[in-house]
This record gives structure tokens, sequence and C-alpha cells, in this order.
């Protein structure tokens, strides 16, 4: 307690003061403005450095009750790569066999989505329900060629929420690296490798770990970051003098 | 009781390639003018919704296609694209409580 009050004293650490109504974005918003998925990879490998220096930005990630509940995987073997994508590919085509509404011509398929979608509705909502058709048909990769794959597990004995740990400890590492002018492309069609016993087994996903996520990492071709209109959202406003509002 | 509550075919999930009605694709307008085929917007797009062909790129307009993410405007090295319409779902899956679609703010 007596350092930190002597920190203060000495004015060690700045203060950092709030911008001005209309100032410029600042460079944390500049780069979260910018960020873009990137699905179009250089075929050069980032250096070591890079990577531990993105990994420690995800280390400093708040978690619930400061159990830090995440185990990162650095994958840059290009064979297990393209092996783990083709596997999700051959997952996609089965699934794609029983659940298709795209297709025409095929009620009994269309009866079975729509099953899906009521039992599993996130993973069966109308956009990844297509991605997974495009992934069946390849016409959508799985890791776009990135040079280098960071998986995110969770500990599973984690108090509170550890997936949303592991989000906020993934989206630490993707801004940095975006600040860095690397790209990134979170990609949870990694799903199926998380599931099959196979790729548990090579990989060591095994309890108490569970493999939430995965994020492509590499040099982007062209520039792929920039800003872009986004839908708002209603937000319900409470105010201090107890009145209420709804602002866009 | 919000209004979305009401409408009774809230829950009814339906088949999704009835376009137009069950769901609205995202569209973006692209400048053939200033397009110059480079590919980079195509090859960015993760709904394969775009496509090259006489050295430009034009759009498709069959599902699965355009989630309006905006990953090729900001790819463009030209500035030959633009975001037009917006991805909606209906029904079960409608998104709620949007406005209207604008680039970052400053306050
Ligand atoms: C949890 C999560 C999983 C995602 N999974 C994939 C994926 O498997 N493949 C892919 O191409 N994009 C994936 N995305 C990227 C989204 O499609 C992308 O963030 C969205 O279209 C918005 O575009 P932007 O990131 O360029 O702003 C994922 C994003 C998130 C947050
Ligand atoms: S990125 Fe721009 S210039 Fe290149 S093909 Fe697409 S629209 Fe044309
Ligand atoms: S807005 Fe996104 S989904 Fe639509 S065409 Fe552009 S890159 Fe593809």
């Amino acid at each position: 307690m007596n350092e930190v009050k002597e920190d203060l004293e000495q004015g060690t650490k700045s203060k950092i003061i709030p911008p001005e109504s209309g100032a410029p974005f600042n460079a944390v918003e500049e780069v979260i403005y910018r960020r873009r998925s990137v699905r179009y990879y250089q075929d050069k490998q980032v250096p070591d450095y890079l990577i531990r220096r993105i990994l420690e930005t995800g280390r400093f990630a708040p978690s619930s009750g400061n159990t830090q509940p995440w185990k990162f995987m650095v994958i840059q073997n290009q064979e297990l790569i393209k092996e783990m994508s083709r596997d999700v590919v051959k997952m996609m085509r089965l699934l794609m066999k029983f659940a298709d509404y795209i297709e025409k011509g095929t009620w009994w398929k269309e009866w079975i989505s729509k099953l899906f979608q009521r039992f599993s509705n996130n993973m069966f909502h109308p956009v990844p329900a297509a991605a997974m058709k495009l992934i069946a048909e390849e016409k959508l990769g799985v890791w776009h060629g990135a040079p280098t794959v960071i998986f995110l597990l969770m500990d599973r004995r984690s108090a509170g929420d550890p997936m949303v740990d592991v989000g906020i400890s993934g989206q630490n590492m993707v801004l940095t690296a975006h600040s860095f002018g690397l790209g990134t492309c979170w990609v949870s069609f990694c799903k199926p490798i998380g599931m099959m016993p196979k790729w548990k087994k090579r990989l060591g996903i095994k309890f108490p770990y569970k493999l939430v996520t995965t994020v492509a990492l590499g040099y982007p071709r062209g520039v792929p970051d920039g800003q872009v209109p986004r839908e708002t959202q209603a937000i319900d406003w409470y105010e201090e003098d107890g009145s209420f509002k709804v602002i866009y | 009781m919000p209004e979305y509550l009401k409408c009774k075919d809230w829950w009814k999930i339906e088949s999704f390639r009835k376009l137009g009605k069950d769901i609205i694709l995202g569209t973006v307008e692209i400048d053939r003018a200033k397009c110059k085929g480079c590919g980079l917007c195509a090859g960015a797009c993760a709904a394969s919704a775009l496509e090259l062909k006489d050295k430009k790129v034009k759009m498709i307009d069959v599902l699965p296609a355009c989630m309006s993410c905006g990953d090729c405007v900001a790819i463009c090295p030209r500035g030959a694209i633009q975001l037009k319409g917006y991805f909606q779902l209906k029904r079960y899956f409608r998104y709620l409580d949007r406005g209207e679609p604008s680039l970052p703010r400053k306050f």
C-alpha cells in the first residue's frame, strides 16, 4: 500500500485524460474500428517474437475471480493444419447429407434441418449453416491458408463463465495482432476437431480442457483493415433523474 | 410487450431458401469503372458472394450469399465497393432492435 502511495506522489504513473467531445479516435479506437476478418494470407510466416508478444496480451485479460481459465496452442505445422482442414470439410459434408436447407426438392432434409435449428439454434442459425455448406463445397476455407493458428481452450472447472473469459483473452490478442499490421480471423468451424477422438488424442485435448475456438494469424494480402458501416443497436438508458430513453 | 413478441410467426422456423420472404441478403454495389479486377474482394468474402468474371467483379445473388460484413468494402484498393443492403432474417431468427447502419461515430 505504501509503495502505491509513493508512486502516485512521485508521479511515476501519468494519469490518462479522457478525450474532448468530437476528438479524433485514439490509437485503440482506430485498431478496433479498422479490424476486419482476414481470409487471404501471404505465405510468409510470422516471427516467434511477434506471436509471443500477441500471446502475452491474452494472458492479461480479465477473468472471473482471476481464474485465467485459458490455454493456448500455437499451430504452425502446415501439414497438421491441412489435415485438420480436410477433416473439418469431411465432417461438414457428412452433416450436409442430413441437414441442408438450401438444396431444393429434399423435403426430409428440410425437415431435419428445422429440427436441428430448433434444438441447436446457435450452431444451425442460418448464417453458420450456410457457411457449413460453403465449407463442405470447399468454397470457404477453414483456416484460410493462414501460416499460424492459435487454438483457444478453456478449463471447464473454472469459475463463472470461462467461455467469456477465453473470448476476452482472444480479442486482446486479435486487436494486438491488428495493431502490428497482421491479420486475424476467428474460426469457430474448428468445432469438429474438438469433438473427434482422433484429434483430441493427437492434440491432447482432454478434461479439464475443452476447445472453444481458434484464431488464424498471418500477414494479410492487400490491406484488408478499414472501417465499414454497421447497424446500430437499441440501447436502453435509465438516466440519473429517473427517466428512460432508448438511443441508437 | 415488445412488438416482436406480439408477432405470431415469431417462433416459426422456416426454410431459408425462400429469398425475400424469410431471408434478405446483403447487397454491395460495385463501381465497374473503378474495379481493376484484382480479386482481393472475392478472396476476402466469407460468403462466396463475389465472382470475378471478365476481369471485373460481380455479385452472386443465390444462397448462401452476402451477410453485409463489409470485408470486401474494406479491402478494395480502389474504393470500388459500397455496402447497400443489409442482411436480415425473418421469423424466429429475426434481428431485433436495430437502427440505421453507420460508420464508427465520434461523439
Ligand atoms: C466466435 C467467432 C467465430 C467465427 N468463425 C468464423 C469462421 O469459422 N470462419 C470465418 O471465415 N469467419 C469466422 N468468423 C468471422 C466473422 O464472420 C466476422 O467476424 C464477421 O463476418 C464480421 O466481419 P469482420 O470481422 O470483418 O468485422 C467468426 C467470428 C467470431 C466472433
Ligand atoms: S477489390 Fe476492388 S478492384 Fe479488386 S476486384 Fe474487387 S472491386 Fe475490383
Ligand atoms: S459484404 Fe461481406 S459477405 Fe457481402 S459481398 Fe462483401 S465480403 Fe461478401
